[in-house]
């Protein structure tokens, strides 16, 4: 507290250079301004198409009547299935990988399944699945469950497959027995992969999610966009796109930082 | 405390390719032995037959009066690309096979970093091995070998991936410590100088097939990084003589090729 008041003077410099010239120089600063230059032509053009368009005022003035009463309780109703299916989907993921790349016979037997299924878009399923499921929370996180699992599969799969095989004779040099092999050697090289999965993962259980509120569950963030679109309601649409935006945001940055914090030696290792 | 007999190797890929041909070698408590050869004459598919990560073809390999199939306690290994784990800090690699040998946390942490300190690496400890130069990588290589009190080490061309200066520090400290430990170890390298400034014996290999040629002892007091052994009568003449006969394994391989 001290050290800034005193380094900062009284014609609004901080250590011989403006505030403005501070805040620009810095990646935050650019963040900033970036974002003020993208809003305020948004702005500007959806002024001037108010029938298909929307822009942020208007959007902020819809989020101010509809952001707690409706958007936010919806909201929490996509983001439970979401948590539900993907909390099924890792350890699956993981387990039909390592399985995969472990065992020959299933490698045999499941691969091709595995890339044929992952290739399908899972929306293609969706209405056998209303047959199956009917139209509550269980389609909903099975959505969630078959777009995420796939790539959390092939990637494990792909990193325990085609490990240094150095790797495993140092373990094996040491007296690894095959418990220990997978957890002091397979596990860690492979966990870069299991992320990039989980990331994929998650978009994919994001957006077959929000269709399937969409086309069948008509609840959840999905119905909030279908029933204002159908009204012409833009802003109150925007209201819940954007809303998504900022949260696959806020998920993305959690997922970078809970991967930095499990497997740290991968910055060291990205940055020779 | 090693004996090797009649050790064969037949990679079955190539049709009867053999790799090695009834190799035989004795060793005794405290011996350092490197095991010398153009590419391709077996010496490195030698060493990892004794570590146990291949499977002989035929013939016997005894550890310390034991029968030797597969890896065991009683042998530590360094590899030529250091092969640590890059998850793991460095003091973390290095009590890698006490871990796995079910050691006590506590214990093993002091015993690793005793290890550390006998390579000069303290002040790395919690470093990964991202962050460290190829030389203190292969020293942690050798601590992460030394620590599980091997009665045999086996190094397979430990330096051949470092640069000359860096090789040249880390062949004296190997050469003080083996002699303080009075450690059995057999090396594997494809120099001579390395072979001669490290070695009571360099057994010279040949290739097609992949058997030993010839045997020298080498007579001077070790540590041999303490006075000028190089300009010592006998490094001049078992440095020739090994040359002479990889000349002619060099060329045989060509005519074959």
């Amino acid at each position: 507290m001290g050290a800034a008041t005193t380094a900062s003077t009284v014609d609004g410099t901080v250590g011989g250079r403006t505030i403005a010239e501070r805040v620009l120089t810095r990646r935050n600063g650019l963040k900033i301004a970036s974002l003020l230059v993208v809003f305020s032509m948004w702005e500007l053009w959806g002024r001037a198409n108010p029938f298909f368009a929307s822009y942020p005022t208007a959007i902020a003035e819809a989020a101010s009547r509809i952001l707690f009463p409706e958007v936010l309780p919806a909201f929490l109703t996509t983001l439970w299935a979401l948590t539900v299916g993907m909390v099924l989907a890792i350890p699956i993921g993981m387990a039909f990988g390592f399985g995969l790349a472990r065992f020959r016979l299933l490698e045999v037997a499941l691969l091709p399944y595995m890339n044929a299924i992952y290739a399908t878009p899972r929306i293609a399923l969706i209405p056998i699945l209303v047959l199956w499921l009917g139209i509550a929370f269980e389609l909903r996180v099975t959505i969630v469950i078959l777009g995420a699992v796939f790539p959390i599969i092939i990637n494990t799969y792909s990193g325990a497959k085609h490990m240094d095989s150095e790797m495993i004779d140092t373990g094996r040099a040491f007296m690894a027995s095959e418990r220990q092999l997978l957890k002091t050697i397979i596990i860690p090289a492979t966990a870069p992969f299991v992320f990039a999965g989980i990331r994929i993962g998650l978009g994919r259980g994001v957006s077959g999610v929000i269709v399937a509120e969409m086309t069948a569950a008509l609840t959840g963030i999905g119905r909030i966009l279908i029933s204002h679109a159908k009204y012409l309601q833009i802003a109150e649409v925007f209201v819940g796109i954007m809303l998504l935006g900022l949260f696959s945001l806020v998920l993305m940055g959690g997922l970078v930082r809970a991967q930095r914090r499990l497997t740290p030696w991968d910055d060291a290792e990205r940055a020779r | 405390m090693l004996e090797i007999q009649h050790l064969n190797k037949t990679f079955s890929t190539a049709a009867g390719n053999r790799v090695l041909d009834d190799f035989d070698l004795t060793m005794r408590p405290g011996e350092f032995v490197s095991l010398i050869g153009p590419s391709g004459c077996g010496k490195t598919t030698a060493l990892r037959i004794v570590a146990g990560l291949l499977e002989q073809s035929s013939g016997t390999v005894v550890v310390d009066g034991k029968p030797s199939n597969g890896p065991s306690r009683d042998k530590a290994i360094v590899f030529q690309h250091f092969n640590l784990l890059p998850w793991r800090t460095a003091i973390d690699n290095v009590a890698y096979g006490l871990e796995l040998h079910g050691i006590p946390k506590a214990q093993r942490m002091e015993t690793a970093r005793e290890y550390l300190d006998l390579v000069g690496l303290t002040a790395s400890a919690s470093k990964y091995p991202a962050e460290l130069s190829g030389g203190m990588r292969q020293r942690i290589g050798i601590a992460r070998a030394l620590a599980i009190h091997p009665k045999l080490l086996l190094m397979d061309e430990p330096f051949g991936a470092l640069d000359a200066l860096t090789r040249e520090h880390l062949q004296g400290q190997l050469a003080r410590i083996c002699v303080e430990r009075n450690l059995t170890t057999l090396f594997v390298t494809h120099s001579i100088d390395e072979a001669i400034y490290l070695s009571d014996r360099v057994v010279v290999m040949g290739v097609q097939p992949g058997r030993i040629i010839a045997e020298f002892k080498v007579t001077m007091p070790k540590p041999r990084g303490e006075y000028n052994f190089r300009a010592e009568p006998e490094y001049a003449s078992v440095r020739e003589e090994i040359w002479r006969l990889l000349e002619q394994q060099i060329m045989r391989a060509e005519r074959v090729a």
